[in-house]
């Protein structure tokens, strides 16, 4: 990795005119020392994982190799199992399908809430920001057993609302994880649940930075609410909101915890993604080999999108 | 403290002349997230008489609205901390109560005395303190050479640890898993350790360097002046400037550990050496399945220390989740 071997430069000085050079030699070399420990460290714990998990996805590792330790060597066999087995292409479009609508669903949303933030009481600001902050530190582990607790058939509170409703009939004892749309719905709503605080609260600090003659101006023109936010405030917000929209297919993409606490990809399998499908591969059926092919595949999907991500970040302004 | 990291979501505040803010394609100014209840951010400009006439309705609007939203939204909060109250007989009714009516511990009792939880504690206690205190010691010293220091190769070394906060954490489970399997840390602290030492080491030195950017130069060269060695500049001059960066990052690094689920569940079979968030994810099945009471009465004391942990750095989250310290 880059930081055991960059040889290090004089740091940047502003020597004042006339004093004496320093010691070059001694900051050289600080640099190099200061990074070193963690560089090691995550060398060991980081890069090598990851290289010995593209070398594992080039073997047969199965259930017996955990114990005898004997593995070997099947090329490109695992690659080949995995893009003619249509268990993956289904996970893909899952996890597609499913990114897509919690992306669309959490930024929507966190727009909203981030532009009744600018329009409301300053009391009533303090009272959603609360609300958001408390949605937003529930662990996920803790909020997919409260999401079970809400939508459980006979006593959960989720289906006794919809029952008063009287719109969808009887709900009391419908069992959320035993149809795949319902389950599906459930799971979205919880990460959208856990998503709109960070989107909301990213936006309105952005949305309050808009300078106000731009949208006075646009109201002397004779702009509406909505033109003034259309044609003014989301233009401040686009590179705000390009980055909070790329973070949140990222994260999207890579959930894991509240599918299987929820539903564990079931039922058959309707909400299993590709990190599930790599999960009950690798740990349930122990196809190491196999799952080690999910992995790397997911990973690479992955990479793209975050390549565009750092390129916007460092495009926005943040310095490195 | 006045400087704020670098958000990443929207950095470098521009307060200046306003043409700059007409390039829309310019960076937004979004310093950090608002504090709770911030006055500022609403806008201004406007004369005040127009504006509160022509705002009269909608500010009514929005009210009634944020006022359904906040409904919404702290509803499963509110539940769970409903049920947790509640004795049994009353969580398990036809007719939900939005309030017990018996208000009772007794949920919290039995989530405390359920056999694992003191040693689970004991578990995420151990593997959470060893965590931050790795991160904190590896990621200063690192975050020091990233931004006290121009070296070649630097640039390159801060993309890699932002592209590696954006890898799944299912990705490194199969080969830790392999590795601590053949030299026999599968099960152990050090493994956990080492794995959530992986997750949480990048997002450290990245908050961190962002407190270092905001420290400036002339403070260490003054030091250097009056002869002190790097070492000393960096322990007795920067330690302290830092150190509200430092707490931050130890939150950051504290919430990530204490909330790991799959990690834990894939590591550590034996149920003496649960953490507690896999813990709670296996207390349904410990008491019968139905103690909604009980498992909800865990859940919030598993969440409470993240929930204020949460209050305390709300100022600093922004610059953490787009360093992925804290993924949604």
């Amino acid at each position: 990795m880059a930081v055991t071997t960059a040889p290090p430069l004089p740091p940047r000085q502003h020597t004042p005119e006339g004093s004496a050079p320093r010691p070059r030699k001694k900051h050289q070399l600080a640099p190099l020392w200061l990074l070193s420990p963690a560089g090691i460290v995550l060398l060991v714990v980081m890069v090598a994982p990851i290289v010995f998990l593209v070398f594992t996805s080039f073997t047969n590792y199965d259930q017996r190799s955990l114990f005898t330790g004997a593995y070997e060597s099947v090329g490109l066999q695992q690659y080949v199992t995995l893009f003619t087995d249509s268990d993956f292409w289904w996970s893909l479009l899952r996890t597609v399908l499913f990114t897509v609508a919690m992306v669309a669903g959490s930024v929507v949303i966190g727009m909203g809430v981030s532009h009744l933030l600018t329009r409301i009481h300053t009391s009533m600001r303090y009272v959603v920001t609360v609300v958001l902050i408390f949605a937003w530190a529930m662990p996920n582990v803790a909020s997919s057993l409260v999401w079970n607790w809400l939508f459980q058939p006979g006593y959960g509170v989720v289906n006794w609302m919809l029952t008063q409703l009287r719109v969808f009939g009887d709900m009391t004892d419908t069992q959320w994880s035993n149809d795949p749309l319902l389950s599906y719905t459930s799971i979205w709503m919880l990460i959208v649940w856990q998503a709109v605080p960070f989107i909301a609260l990213t936006l309105y600090a952005a949305e309050t930075q808009v300078s106000p003659e731009y949208k006075e101006a646009a109201r002397l023109d004779g702009a509406g609410e909505w033109r003034v936010y259309r044609d003014v405030t989301l233009q401040f917000l686009k590179p705000t909101l390009l980055l909070v929209t790329i973070l949140s297919i990222i994260w999207d993409y890579n959930v894991f915890n509240q599918i299987w606490l929820v539903s564990q990809g079931g039922p058959d399998d309707a909400t299993s993604t590709l990190g599930v499908f790599m999960y009950k591969t690798a740990f349930v059926g122990f196809e190491i080999g196999q799952g080690a092919a999910i992995s790397v595949v997911t990973t690479l999907l992955l990479l793209g999108l975050t390549a565009f991500y750092i390129r916007n970040l460092i495009r926005s302004g943040e310095d490195l | 403290m006045t400087t704020t990291v670098p958000t990443g979501v929207g950095a470098s505040a521009t307060d200046g002349p306003s043409e700059t803010a007409a390039a829309a394609d310019s960076a937004v100014p979004a310093s950090a997230v608002p504090a709770a209840g911030s006055s500022d951010g609403t806008a201004g400009g406007a004369s005040p008489v127009r504006r509160s006439r022509r705002r009269k309705k909608p500010r009514w609007f929005s009210n009634s609205l944020a006022v359904i939203f906040s409904a919404v939204w702290i509803f499963p909060v509110y539940w769970m901390v409903n049920t947790a109250f509640k004795p049994r007989s009353e969580s398990m009714t036809s007719t939900p109560l939005f309030l017990p009516q018996h208000p009772t511990l007794d949920n919290f009792v039995v989530a405390i005395t359920q056999s694992g939880f003191l040693v689970n504690l004991r578990n995420s206690a151990v593997v959470v303190v060893a965590t931050v205190l790795l991160a904190i010691i590896l990621g200063f010293f690192a975050a020091a050479a990233l931004s006290r220091f121009r070296f070649r190769g630097r640039r390159t070394i801060m993309i890699v640890i932002l592209a590696v906060q954006m890898l799944p954490t299912t990705a490194l489970l199969i080969p830790l898993f392999l590795i601590f399997n053949s030299i026999g840390l599968l099960g152990t602290y050090a493994g956990l350790v080492l794995a959530y030492i992986a997750t949480v080491l990048p997002f450290s030195i990245w908050v961190m360097r962002g407190f270092f950017v905001a420290i400036p130069m002339e403070i260490e060269e003054a030091a250097q002046l009056d002869g002190a060695n790097t070492w000393q500049v960096l322990t007795r001059i920067l330690f302290p400037l830092v150190a509200p960066g430092v707490i931050a990052t130890s939150i950051f690094a504290f919430i990530a550990a204490w909330n790991d689920y799959i990690i834990a569940y894939t590591f550590m079979k034996d149920q003496s050496m649960y953490t507690l968030p896999v813990w709670l994810a296996s207390f349904v099945s410990q008491n019968t399945g139905t103690d909604s009471g009980g498992q909800m009465a865990a859940s919030v004391l598993f969440s409470l220390p993240v929930v204020v942990f949460f209050v305390i750095i709300q100022r600093n989250l922004v610059s953490g989740m787009s360093a992925g310290a804290v993924k949604g």
